[in-house]
């Protein structure tokens, strides 16, 4: 079996790939998909620590996160829908109505 | 042998999945790549002994949840967005410096030699395959957990009536 560094590795590579989809897509939708890599990187790194300390907190803290991460993902995506039937379009650069 | 195999694997599928969704211009590209890269989890979770969540993995995830983003995808029609130039040039340069940055600090902690520091749990992978991964799960999940798995189901319907009630149409 893989040693625990080698898990921890690719779940901070995930995290690091969402972090960069995050800032620099414009897509919200996609942008919203970032975040659900920087969610399952954080599964990742559960899972392995629970693996490695011999302990089952870990594998269940994961349905909690994808519990969260579909309720986020079905609001959030409804949210979509309503600025795509508002602005025809969901390109985050053009969301500034709160600018100054 | 086997185990390590499936671990490159996985992760082979996983970071280059991942890579995919960000790096692909069309949205329907990124949904099918992410799939991709949770059938990788999925696999990586598998090569822990986590059975049950590499199941939950595949059905909730690469099937409910993806299959959200799809809908949404073909519902609004995103390809004329393509083309656009950033409003912000160096946005791109500045989105690699915090991703190498981030990456970088999470190296340093993993390698910082005592990451694995907490103490011992008592379900060593021995035990959990004799009790079985699914049922030892269960019995966690239903005894100690009980009041975030109840909190979770009045999140998800909470969930459910706020997508109805925002994306229904208004009656004017």
């Amino acid at each position: 079996m893989a040693p625990l560094e080698h898990y921890l590795i690719v779940s901070a590579l995930l995290f690091s790939i969402g972090v960069v989809g995050v800032v620099v897509r414009r897509n919200a939708i996609v942008v919203v998909m970032s975040i659900e890599l920087m969610l399952n990187a954080g599964n990742l790194a559960f899972v392995a620590f629970a693996r490695f300390l011999d302990s089952m907190d870990g594998q269940l803290i994961v349905f909690f996160v994808m519990g969260v991460a579909a309720a986020e993902a079905a609001v959030g995506l409804a949210i979509l829908i309503l600025i795509y039937r508002n602005r025809e379009s969901t390109d985050v650069d053009e969301l500034n109505l709160l600018k100054l | 042998m086997a185990g390590l195999f499936l671990f490159y694997l996985s992760a082979g599928v996983t970071v280059a999945g991942a890579l995919a969704v960000v790096a692909l211009p069309a949205p329907m590209y990124s949904v099918l790549s992410l799939i991709a890269a949770f059938l990788g989890l999925a696999g990586l979770y598998l090569s822990l002994g986590a059975e049950f969540v590499a199941a939950v993995q595949v059905i909730i995830y690469a099937g409910a949840i993806m299959v959200l983003f799809l809908f949404v995808v073909m519902l609004l029609d995103m390809r004329r967005e393509e083309r656009k130039p950033l409003r912000l040039p160096v946005q791109k340069l500045a989105g690699a410096l915090i991703g190498v940055v981030i990456f970088a600090v999470l190296l340093r902690v993993i390698y910082s030699g005592n990451v694995l520091s907490g103490a011992k749990g008592i379900y060593p992978a021995a035990r959990v395959s004799e009790i079985g991964n699914t049922q030892a799960l269960g019995k966690i999940l239903f005894t100690d957990y009980l009041l975030p798995f109840q909190a979770m189901g009045v999140l998800l319907f909470v969930g459910i009536v706020g997508a109805v009630v925002l994306a229904r149409r208004r009656a004017d």
